[in-house]
């Protein structure tokens, strides 16, 4: 017995000896200083990070950047073990703003406040903590409604012409099914993709409410309205988005749906799915995301939406001169000229003037109409996640709140209420 | 030695036993008996294989027709392009070489060890055995998401991340099979060892004679449940290997499926059945060592 | 191999006197030996990581670089922490649901298949076919099973005239009845293979000397199989436990521990504290508490099994 113990004791020891020294640094370029390493996913559908690279390449002479293919749904666990174990790439690319504060915390984030940023690029907020910049952005999607002009000819209803609140789309909703029934055509007015944001991002951006305060009465009324549409069948309900594992793509694609909110990304992947034959051919447009009242409806006005950048955060375990050349490559990335780049293969570049927008709309396939000029160009785009360490915490304990609501099992007050009562409990 | 002797020969034919009840029970009713119990196991048989064959048939569906409402169980047009597709377009040939190298390593070392050191814990007395034994079975319980940091630090440090060692040495040596051996051991009788020892037969040499061909029965079991574990493993090669040389099945599927624009679940299935097989046959091949392992083997001498 | 052992004893011959403690280390060096090869690979890979969580529990580590101790603070917040609590009392629910269902059935069918039935290997290998398809397709297919509105289930439900069939995974009331069907469904192969293994070592001229003696199928099974079963049922219901105690995989694919909080379990508490809200010593924290459960009612098991034993 006493062997054993002491056996333990040792073990101990040793683990802790062997996981202490692991956190001190190194990258997975190591000492090679024209190599630069970039964290991407899903490189073959995500064209992104081949371009920036070759951009950045073609301004730096003999400059490598090496991308580093990480799995797009365990991104952030994968990352995490690799800078845990000090193998971590050179430029820490942010997939989801909500893990930068951790990521900051441990220090494994470069104070990047001296890279300049053009004028008027966004998101560059989202990746401040305390006033210091971690992460600069490169891209910035918003949420937008996208709608499928065919269906809507066919069940004889207008377009939406960005003058729409909520209660503009539940009518047009229930117009379309009206027409659908009259026309025999097999489609719901709306689909919903099954996220926590289709409703929350909404909701909070439109009624201005701060995520962390801890008070989500908020939410009552963007739950109320989904719930009838739900029940009017003017959507396809949550539970069946579940059971039959639908996919946003397949549901607007092959047009089993007539209109859907849905970030800016979708754009580029609708047009290249338009293209290979996996979705439909027909018209499509981009809308403004109905609003909360008239006060921000309209062409002359600035609809209020909300959506996360994507960025570039810069590994603080690399040694100087090649933090030099990491904070060039973040520079290059939110510059003018990778911006248009950007927008050439349908990505939402954060910066986006009027060149950008011009170079996004002159991909083949994209719509021409002004309205999806207006809504891709024209919006303020309020931060799904604050850069804050509990973010992550009150996001997980939100979702439960929607899946109980969605699903039926639990009614929103007493669900906002469980809420409240968690954040405050556990949070913080 | 009577209850040696009881082990080792053969089990008396069953034949004797059927005809001591059919003279008893009568030979209809016995008939009814045997074809209601045929058709409770067509039934079961049917529920458990019925997933699998959805899967069979949404292998044979194009993307947009696997979840249709309401579920349409047999394909409406058969696409067998999702196999050649999975066939050509991805290195599946690799993922299998990859998962068989590993499946087969671990299994081995598993089966090996573990059946080693469960006699060390089941036929030999010295001190801290309890105790020893109770840490091995007690790390089980210890969720492995929760060490899996530490030790990829570890293995990493070691320069063993990105590499086919890492995954064979994660699941090679876990307590499970420990635990298994021991326990079948404890029903082999001691009196088998005794005889062996008064013979000369060394500690060793009783493990390699008489326990190993005595427990072919949990061998199998425990050989077949490591080998299918480490063949369906997606977390463990999800973490350590991320050079496309040495992805595994479940691992290259995955990356094969998600580097589509969306799921394409019609050759996501299509790849599951092809790793399905190989196990499927194993087990048919192998379940019959579950049950035969003492009639067979017997002792020499 | 056998050279240890020879060494040993040519020790033992030449100082009969202190034979007794000889002897003791003869047995505890060919006891050591045995267990070595597997026990070096355990104490590198498992056993030190695992003694790290520990340490790690009494810390705020949030997994990068250095961490401070804070003695049991976590604990105390564990204690306080309200999904803690729904999460160990849906692992309780799930386990004590899940435990006898799936000892019940495996053995059942262990039993119903451990004879030379013709086709009995088919039969075998069917009762296998959930344990290796892909967790994936599981789940697909029991959601679309399940599915409310348009699952078969729910439509043979309505068809015998059950006016409300339950929402399955999309009811907080029956989301953890569903996933311990599905999990018992998917795991009674696995456990069968074990049972048929064990019942290897019922010796059947017990059975037929029972038979003889006018005993009936219920009696030779409580009074030859059960107790000859008894290493193996030890062996199954530890394991089982312990992986009841620690689902994961299952709930993730099919309820994502929702709707709601309805299935969240203490594995996935753990992985969402330490990987989504990277708090690695809270979460080791409540690894500690899952180890010590799964530890208290083994021990439990343990001591039943050895007062059965004697």
């Amino acid at each position: 017995m006493k062997r054993t113990s002491t056996a333990v004791v040792g073990i101990a020891v040793a683990a802790l000896a062997l996981t202490g020294c692991s956190g001190g640094g190194g990258t997975a370029s190591g000492g090679d200083e024209n190599t630069l390493t970039v964290s991407g996913w899903s490189l073959s559908t995500t064209p992104e990070f081949q371009l920036l690279a070759d951009g950045f390449e073609a301004q730096h002479d003999g400059v490598t950047v090496k991308l580093v293919e990480y799995d797009p749904t365990d991104y952030n666990t994968l990352l995490t073990a690799d800078l845990a174990a000090g193998k971590g790439p050179d430029v820490i690319t942010q997939k989801e703003v909500k893990y930068l504060p951790t990521f900051q915390q441990g220090g494994q984030l470069l104070d990047v406040s001296d890279v300049t940023l053009p004028e008027g690029i966004g998101g560059a907020d989202s990746y401040k903590v305390d006033g210091t910049a971690y992460a600069t952005p490169y891209r910035q999607d918003s949420w937008v409604l996208y709608y499928n002009k065919a269906l809507f000819d066919e069940a004889g209803v207008d377009y939406p012409d960005g003058s729409w609140t909520w209660d503009d789309y539940a009518d047009a909703a229930d117009a379309l099914k009206s027409g659908f029934e009259d026309a025999g055509v097999k489609a719901t007015p709306i689909y919903q993709h099954s996220w926590q944001s289709t409703v929350q991002g909404f909701a909070a951006a439109q009624t201005g409410s701060d995520l962390l305060a801890g008070d989500y009465g908020y939410l009552k009324d963007y739950y109320q309205r989904v719930l009838d549409l739900q029940e009017n069948g003017d959507q396809v309900p949550y539970n069946t988005v579940m059971a039959n594992k639908l996919t946003y793509q397949g549901e607007f694609g092959k047009q089993s749906a007539a209109m859907m909110p849905m970030g800016t990304w979708f754009t580029a992947t609708l047009v290249s799915q338009q293209e290979s034959g996996e979705a439909d051919d027909f018209e499509w447009g981009i809308a403004p995301v109905p609003q909360l009242d008239d006060s921000t409806t309209g062409t002359d006005a600035t609809p209020v939406t909300f959506g996360d950048p994507t960025g570039f955060g810069v590994n603080a375990n690399v040694s100087d001169e090649k933090a030099q050349l990491a904070k060039e490559f973040l520079e290059y990335a939110a510059s003018e000229d990778a911006a248009k780049a950007l927008a050439g293969i349908g990505i939402t570049p954060a910066l986006l003037n009027d060149a950008v927008t011009e170079a996004y709309f002159n991909v083949e396939g994209t719509p021409q109409d002004d309205l999806s000029k207006f809504a891709l160009s024209t919006h303020e785009t309020l931060p799904e996640n604050p850069a804050d360490e509990n973010t992550a915490a009150i996001q997980n304990i939100l979702n439960d709140l929607h899946t109980a609501v969605l699903s039926g099992s639990q009614d929103i007050d007493s669900a906002i209420a469980d809420a409240e009562g968690r954040v405050a409990n556990e949070v913080g | 030695m009577s209850e040696t002797k009881m082990l080792i020969t053969p089990p008396s034919p069953r034949k004797r036993a059927a005809g001591g009840q059919a003279t008893g029970a009568g030979t209809p009713q016995r008939k009814i008996g045997r074809a209601l119990l045929y058709v409770l196991l067509i039934a079961a048989a049917a529920a458990l294989l019925l997933p699998f064959f959805w899967m069979v048939m949404s292998s044979l569906k194009d993307a947009n027709s696997v979840f249709s409402v309401p579920i349409h169980w047999i394909p409406e047009i058969f696409v067998w392009d999702n196999y050649v597709e999975i066939w050509q377009k991805s290195d599946i040939l690799v993922w299998i070489r990859n998962t068989v190298v590993v499946s087969v390593g671990v299994t081995f070392l598993q089966v090996t060890t573990g059946s080693f050191a469960a006699y060390g814990f089941s036929r030999i007395r010295f001190r801290g055995r309890d105790a020893l034994f109770l840490l091995y079975v007690a790390t089980i319980a210890v969720p492995w998401q929760s060490y899996m940091i530490p030790q990829f630090i570890m293995l990493s440090n070691a320069g063993l991340a990105n590499t086919l060692w890492s995954i064979l040495l994660l699941q090679a040596f876990g307590a499970f099979g420990v635990f298994l051996m021991k326990q079948y051991y404890e029903t082999i009788p001691e009196e088998l060892s005794e005889a062996a020892r008064l013979d000369g037969l060394s500690e060793y040499g009783i493990w390699a004679r008489i326990m190993v061909p005595l427990s072919i029965p949990a061998i199998a079991s425990l050989a077949l449940l490591t080998f299918v574990n480490t063949w369906n493993d997606f977390l463990g090669p999800l973490i350590y290997l991320r050079d496309p040389s040495l992805w595994t099945m479940q691992l290259g599927l995955n990356n094969f499926v998600s580097s589509l624009y969306n799921v394409d679940y019609g050759v996501l299935f299509a790849g599951l059945v092809i790793s399905v097989v190989p196990i499927a046959i194993i087990f048919l091949l192998g379940q019959r060592y579950f049950v035969e392992g003492i009639a067979t083997s017997g002792m020499k001498g | 191999m056998s050279i240890t052992a020879e060494q040993t004893t040519d020790a033992k011959a030449k100082v009969p006197k202190r034979h007794v403690s000889r002897l003791r280390l003869r047995y505890t060096l060919i006891g050591w030996s045995f267990i070595l090869p597997n026990f070096v690979g355990f104490v590198l890979l498992t056993l030190i990581p695992v003694v790290t969580v520990f340490y790690m529990s009494l810390t705020n580590w949030n997994i990068f670089g250095s961490s401070q101790f804070i003695g049991l603070d976590n604990f105390v917040r564990l204690a306080g922490d309200s999904s803690f609590h729904s999460a160990f009392g849906n692992t309780l629910y799930f386990a004590v649901l899940h435990i006898p269902l799936t000892i019940a059935v495996s053995l059942g069918l262990a039993l119903l298949l451990n004879s030379k039935l013709r086709g009995v290997a088919f039969f075998r290998t069917a009762a296998f076919f959930p344990y290796i398809t892909s967790i994936v397709a599981i789940a697909l297919v029991w959601n679309l099973l399940l599915s409310p509105q348009y699952g078969p289930v729910n439509q043979v439900l309505g068809f015998l005239g059950l006016q409300n069939p339950p929402g399955w995974l999309t009811s907080s009331d029956w989301a953890m009845p569903a996933v311990v069907v599905v999990e018992t469904w998917r795991r009674m192969g696995y456990y069968m293979v074990l049972f048929l293994a064990g019942l290897q070592t019922v010796p059947r001229e017990l059975h037929e000397a029972a038979r003889t003696d006018g005993a009936n199928a219920l009696q030779r099974f409580r009074h030859v199989t059960l107790p000859a079963l008894r290493p193996t049922m030890f062996f199954v219901t530890v394991m089982l436990t312990i992986e009841s105690l620690k689902i994961l995989d299952l709930i993730i694919v099919l309820t994502d521990g929702g709707p709601g909080q309805a299935t969240t379990v203490i594995a996935q508490f753990i992985w969402t504290k330490g990987f989504e809200e990277n708090q690695f010593g809270y979460s080791s924290a409540a690894s500690v508490v899952l180890f010590l459960l799964c530890l208290i009612v083994t021990i439990i098991q343990f001591l039943w099994n050895k007062r059965k034993a004697v």
